[in-house]
């Protein structure tokens, strides 16, 4: 996936998250009595649903708004909404599976080699910042992308984006700037 | 710049004194009295002279302060000021407790009203950004103060002014420099009280938080840790007696922190030194950082894992045909198959034991323990049968490949396992076998995939590559759906109760005409159900303080009243419990176990 280097560099998407509608009103409650996986909390006014396969944990809304997170990969998490689908409707409510969309992508990378964070930071000033005290890990912000890299001393990477195509540019973008920050090992 | 208006000449003398403009042409006086802003000094007692005004700030409010009846309340004060004023005296507030100049207060002032000027200060809490200015100031000057003191002062999670002051700092476009470890170390030290000795131990400590900072100790730390750390060995060497928690308490990290840095030091090869050549030599080495050597050990721990277990593998293959054959003459002495149906089960198709589970839900509550038993055995019986059939087939494809041991194992396995099972259970009604067949017959067209038709216009659902067959598995059945209503209220009685009454107030709240939108706080309620024993209200209060999720209740529980072998995780855990009923009810379990807990009820 890098096209500067030899060796591919493994950009493992760990987390999808999506939200859709299904254009009607749920009744929470005839979800949380007949459906099989569920948790209901009545504080927050939520059905937390979960799936075996893919494996997906959805957020459903009286609304009729649902946040399905824990999918693999975005086919997955589309798939999984159909299916979070299918059983509402088995349930019988008349949904209509709508607005479908991918809101956050999380993905983790290593680099073969560690990192010098606060040396990151001082070359990228603005758009890095390095708390130490808050967070073992320098943030570096891609704004015209909207994208978030995580750097962590050891070399690993997270990557947080609202679309996979993001997620790989950001590492295509930030792999240049850490190759520089990188600390020679000696042993 | 300007022209007499009677003979047009532009030559105009201005006098200030007088305040008078005239044309040096004409001799007209175009202006009397002008305005003049020139400084006016006036006597006062005992021939001091000073100046006559007032001094007004350039962002003050445009009304100047009265003379003589001076209202203290500012009457009529822009919204603005009013914010600077009350932003103005918390810092000198809050700046005093830590002991800042004044010329540091200025520049925080500085920044709050940058703040405010770019709308910052929208939702957020005045005393958070406030903090955020002064420890940004802190951080410029290099001051030895931390995040964690402010938050100290003001009872804040310090993750929330941190994300404040990271959020001020962006937006102002100021760059804080990075912190050093070596600017805590002068304050800590006076802290620890060493007395006369204080500004050696302070160099010792230097020195050491340098050379932790060259071994790539203090990467990703908090700097609070290390000078700890430094500290406490400093202090040692210096032959002050300090304990780990001495030094706590003024560094303000936890003891494991201390101890994992301690341990890291002495991983580097400068710790090898003693305290006369530490201070007189620097050695050029680096060392890698202590995450690298983590890792690096861990990969080396697994490669050796690898090794072990393949050389165990070419081991078993020798083993595993006398551990069958002692397994069987086992099954003969012993009928217990739930166990190891469950772990077959498991290896083989977890999706068929999940079926199977839910199917024979319905049957289950009619039937005592002893026909339990029974028709638990039968279904072990004809479900093997089935599964060695599929097991020929896949046993057939996997002998080319070396990885050919495991799945023939499991293959002559279940078939030894199938002729002495037929023995000792003899017949049993079919009907329960008939529809079990037909179910494992549908499930294996299931599986070969029955893709539906329906186009995926806007709003249809598009129903390719979704299995009907295993939504229905996530619904519940009718009779399943009363009992777990019947559960469902008694659970949440307490919560259905303040609904009604709430809904009752505003009714007559709205009769009265006195009703009032309020906000709704989020409310934590308190599950009170009734404890059976000991045992199970320390469950639930474990539970309920969430201090372990990833504990299976079910198996700890199975190991306390039966003893018996229980499936190891929560999916074989399913199935064992079922067959030795547990003696406490299920019921605040939230677990993902695909039965639902009143069965157990009834079974009892």
């Amino acid at each position: 996936m890098d096209s500067s280097n030899d060796e591919a560099l493994d950009i493992i998407i760990t987390n999808v998250v999506a939200t859709f509608r299904v254009r009607c009103h749920l009744n929470l409650r005839t979800i949380a009595l007949e459906g099989n996986n569920v948790i209901y909390k009545p504080d927050c006014g939520k059905v937390l649903m979960k799936l075996r396969k893919p494996k997906i944990t959805a957020s459903i809304w009286s609304s009729g708004k649902i946040i399905c997170t824990g999918a693999t990969s975005e086919d997955d998490a589309k798939l999984g909404a159909r299916r979070l689908a299918r059983v509402l409707q088995k349930l019988g409510f008349r949904v209509r599976f709508s607005a479908f969309k991918v809101v956050n992508v999380l993905a983790v990378c290593s680099m073969p080699f560690s990192i010098a964070l606060i040396d990151f930071t001082m070359n990228n000033r603005p758009i890095a910042s390095y708390e130490p005290e808050l967070h073992p890990a320098a943030t570096y912000r891609i704004k015209h992308i909207k994208a978030t890299v995580q750097v962590f001393s050891t070399g690993s990477i997270t990557v947080t984006g609202p679309n996979v195509q993001t997620v790989a540019t950001a590492v295509e973008q930030v792999y240049p700037l850490l190759f520089e920050c990188r600390k020679p090992l000696r042993k | 710049m300007r022209v007499c208006r009677s003979c047009g000449g532009g030559d105009i003398d201005v006098d200030q004194a007088r305040g008078s403009a005239v044309c040096t042409s004409c001799g007209s006086v175009l202006e009397d009295n002008i305005i003049v802003s020139e400084v006016q000094f006036v006597e006062g007692s005992g021939g001091v002279s000073s100046a006559v005004g007032q001094f007004v700030s350039a962002d003050g409010p445009v009304k100047a302060p009265l003379l003589g009846s001076g209202f203290h309340t500012s009457v009529g004060k822009e919204s603005r000021a009013q914010t600077l004023q009350a932003g103005k005296r918390q810092i000198q507030q809050l700046g005093s407790q830590l002991k800042l100049n004044q010329h540091c207060l200025d520049t925080a002032f500085n920044f709050f009203k940058m703040v405010v000027s770019k709308h910052l200060t929208r939702g957020r809490k005045t005393e958070h950004v406030i903090a955020a200015c002064l420890y940004l100031v802190c951080r410029t000057e290099g001051t030895p103060h931390m995040l964690l003191d402010l938050s100290d002062l003001l009872q804040v999670n310090v993750y929330i002014l941190g994300k404040t002051f990271l959020l001020l700092a962006r937006e102002l476009c100021i760059n804080a420099p990075a912190i050093d470890p070596c600017l805590y170390i002068p304050r800590f030290a006076h802290m620890l009280e060493f007395g006369g000795q204080t500004h050696e131990v302070s160099m010792t400590a230097l020195r050491l938080v340098q050379r932790m900072k060259r071994d790539w100790m203090h990467t990703g730390r908090r700097p609070s840790g290390l000078c700890g750390a430094a500290l406490l060995v400093a202090a040692r060497m210096h032959k002050f007696r300090r304990t780990v928690k001495d030094v706590i308490s003024v560094v303000k990290v936890c003891q494991t922190t201390l101890r994992k840095r301690l341990t890291e030091f002495e991983d580097t090869p400068t710790s090898q030194l003693t305290i006369d050549e530490f201070m007189k030599v620097d050695l050029e080495q680096e060392c890698d950082p202590p995450s690298f050597t983590a890792s690096k050990h861990k990969a080396k721990m697994q490669q050796l894992e690898h090794e072990l277990a393949r050389k165990l593998d070419e081991v078993e293959g020798e083993i595993s045909c006398y551990k069958d054959e002692i397994e069987s003459e086992l099954e003969k002495s012993r009928p217990k198959l739930r166990g190891i149906y469950a772990a077959y089960a498991k290896e083989i198709d977890p999706e068929d034991a999940e079926l199977l589970s839910l199917t024979s839900e319905p049957e289950v509550p009619e039937v005592e323990e002893a026909e339990l038993n029974a028709a638990a055995q039968h279904l072990t019986q004809t479900f093997l049968n089935q599964v060695i059939h599929e097991e020929d087939r896949h046993g057939k494809k996997a002998d080319d490949s070396d990885q050919g041991a495991g799945p023939e194992n499991e293959g002559a396995g279940p078939q030894r396992l199938a002729a002495p099972l037929a023995v000792i259970l003899g017949q049993l009604p079919s009907a329960a076998s008939l529809s079990l067949q037909k179910t494992f017959q549908s499930f294996g067209e299931e599986t070969g995939g029955k893709p539906d038709d329906e186009q995926s216009e806007s709003g249809e659902l598009d129903l390719k590559d979704i299995d009907d067959q295993e939504i229905d598995k996530y619904i519940l059945n009718d009779r399943e759906v009363e009992v777990k209503t019947e559960l469902w209220m008694k659970q949440n009685a307490e919560y259905l109760k303040e609904q009604k009454e709430k809904e009752e107030r505003i009714r007559k709240e709205k009769e009265q005409g006195t009703y009032k939108e309020k906000p709704k706080k989020a409310k934590r309620k308190k599950d009170q159900v009734a404890a059976s024993t000991a045992g199970e209200a320390i469950e639930r209060m474990l539970e309920k303080k969430k201090i372990s999720s990833k504990i299976n209740y079910e198996v700890l529980r199975d190991l306390n009243s039966r003893g018996t072998e229980s499936g190891t995780g929560s999916g074989g855990g399913s199935s064992p419990s079922r067959a030795s009923p547990p003696p406490l009810p299920r019921l605040a379990l939230r677990h993902e176990t695909t039965q639902p807990p009143p069965q157990e009820d009834k079974r009892r």
